[in-house]
């Protein structure tokens, strides 16, 4: 099932709402988040995906990480 | 016969004792406002302005009678061909948003007219209420000539009446500032926050601008307009003086969250067009100079006058000053067909311009055009490259201010989720959570535009969502003026190939 989430990337001017597969990982989550904003932002492939304050493991679902609807997640540089 | 100092008087002040009513019956709070006094502390209610009707009228057909001079002069169309074509896009913005926001404004005057709570009052917010649709009437007539020459100046009409995003903003404050507010708020909101803080100077800055660009028709409405700005302004100044001696907590409230939510709109009507849709050698001032000179200091004075304090907020707004309206124009050039008018992209000698007055956070928001820029390079220029320079993924709006998640920096974007009853709710900033905190009833049921989407109310493909619920067409929809052709651009190309 998908869920929306408000994404906002690092260098970007405004948020977006993104649709989250359950099943996908966080890494590609946010992946996807750069190639929507790829229009503003330049692509760098050394990031982080943040969610509550916290850098999460790459590799994680959606799921695993307890995303939940309209929740806001970022992805930064790597820090 | 009396004489003027002797009428007046007896006109504006005519206010009795009820025999068969009680006071509360004629003028409830729930439509008056708050806080409910007896009249006896309204009767020294007195406006600085003082006109008979007879004098109203007179004036404003002088007023009216020079306005129709200058588009006789230099109102046709064949004189706003010639206007810069990003001006032109700035009249665009204007004639959408101004005439039928007006139009709120007499509704909000008239309930001024029958529930203001001194007759004085009663007076002069009929003479607004007379304004404000002089002020609907002007821009439609003046704008109307051009829609056959340009199907996006028929927004003048049209902006309201439709859910684009910018539309469904500009409702979500104006229903609450003037349609459905009761006398006393609409008094402090729109009189002294709105009028007195915001549009009676920002006329005079648009006069400016418009002076600068050549735009003399434009120049002599705006004046026109702000002239009786200034007069129904103040109103608010005497309501004020009432309530701050009741209950000045309350006054600070309505100061603070109304300030904020003009704010908001106005930043990016006026800042749009100070720094981007304004020719670089025809801007008098940057946005950032305007507001601190004619906004800032001015407001900040009137406030000390009162003895209000200055809003909670306010390291936030001498921050977004810096940086706000340029994270919404960058967003909206990227979301440009969303919108009914036509954007530009700073040129190098612009943004170097932009850098020398937001020298703060410029480094930022210069990245984004060069990559906006790159994308133009990689597809080269023409009408048929607007929307592969163009975003697609479905932009976030606030719960309050329904305006994109554009507040912060490029670093930090300032958008923090509430949960509240158990429902999510999205804001851009503190000041507008702040805000939905304190009167959530009034606001926890308006869906934003991603509700709308999500709940299927709204299509969820851009290309519906444009012609469909905002009522956009490919031609009325907003293009890059230039399509991308900018003689800088190809100058660039040339010299590394």
């Amino acid at each position: 099932m998908s869920i929306p989430l408000y994404g906002f990337l690092e260098g970007d001017t405004l948020g977006v709402l993104v649709l989250a597969e359950e099943g996908e990982t966080v890494q590609e989550l946010a992946r996807r988040l750069q190639d929507a904003a790829s229009i503003r932002v330049a692509r760098n492939d050394e990031i982080d995906f943040v969610y509550n304050g916290e850098a999460i493991e790459p590799g994680l679902t959606v799921a695993q990480a307890g995303l939940q609807a309209l929740d806001r997640f970022d992805v930064t540089g790597k820090r | 016969m009396l004489n003027r100092e002797e009428w007046l008087p007896l006109a504006r002040k005519l206010d009795w004792d009820y025999s068969y009513v009680r006071e509360d019956e004629v003028f409830p709070e729930l439509i008056s406002g708050h806080p409910w006094l007896p009249h006896s502390e309204w009767k020294e209610w007195e406006e600085s302005f003082k006109t008979s009707y007879r004098e109203y009228v007179d004036n404003q057909y002088e007023k009216d009678m020079a306005v129709y001079a200058v588009r006789d002069a230099v109102g046709r169309l064949e004189n706003i061909q010639k206007l810069a074509a990003p001006w032109i896009n700035s009249l665009k913005v204007h004639a959408a948003a101004l005439p039928l926001a007006e139009f709120t404004g007499v509704i909000g005057s008239l309930r001024g007219a029958r529930f203001g709570r001194d007759s004085a009052w009663r007076t002069m917010s009929t003479f607004g209420a007379l304004d404000e649709y002089r002020h609907t009437q002007i821009p439609l007539l003046l704008f109307h000539q051009l829609v056959r020459w340009d199907a996006q100046f028929d927004w003048a009409h049209k902006f309201y009446h439709t859910n684009n995003w910018f539309a469904v903003a500009s409702r979500h404050f104006f229903d609450e500032l003037t349609l459905g507010q009761n006398a006393i708020e609409f008094a402090i909101g729109t009189n002294f926050v709105l009028e007195t803080g915001f549009t009676n100077l920002q006329f005079v800055g648009l006069a400016s601008l418009a002076r600068e660009s050549s735009d003399h028709m434009f120049e002599r409405m705006v004046t026109s307009i702000q002239t009786d700005e200034a007069r129904h302004a103040q109103i608010g100044h005497p309501v004020l003086t009432v309530l701050m001696k009741h209950d000045p907590d309350y006054v600070q409230y309505l100061l603070d969250k109304w300030f904020w939510r003009s704010w908001r709109l106005f930043s990016i009507l006026t800042g749009l067009s100070t720094d981007y849709l304004t020719a670089l050698d025809q801007r008098p001032y940057s946005f950032k100079e305007f507001m601190e000179e004619w906004i800032i200091d001015q407001f900040l004075r009137t406030l000390d006058e009162f003895g209000l304090k200055k809003p909670w907020y306010w390291d936030i707004v001498e921050d977004e000053l810096d940086i706000y309206h340029h994270m919404i124009y960058a967003s909206a050039y990227t979301y440009r067909a969303t919108l009914w008018f036509d954007f530009v992209i700073p040129s190098p000698a612009e943004r170097k311009w932009l850098r020398q007055k937001y020298p703060k956070y410029w480094d930022d928001m210069d990245a984004v055009w060069e990559q906006v820029i790159e994308r133009w390079r990689t597809t080269g220029p023409g009408a048929a490259n607007e929307l592969a320079v163009h975003a697609t993924a479905m932009p976030a709006f606030c719960a309050l201010c329904q305006l994109p998640l554009s507040a912060g920096t490029p670093r930090k974007n300032t958008a923090n989720v509430l949960v509240r009853e158990g429902r999510k709710y999205i804001f851009c900033s503190q000041p507008c959570r702040w805000i939905f905190l304190r009167e959530p009833e009034r606001y926890a049921n308006h869906k934003d535009l991603v509700k709308r989407v999500l709940a299927g109310e709204a299509p969820a493909q851009l290309p519906n969502l444009l012609t469909e619920y905002f009522r956009l067409t490919p031609e009325t929809w907003g293009k890059d003026v230039y399509n991308g052709a900018y003689d800088w651009l190809a100058a660039q190309k040339a010299s590394t190939t």
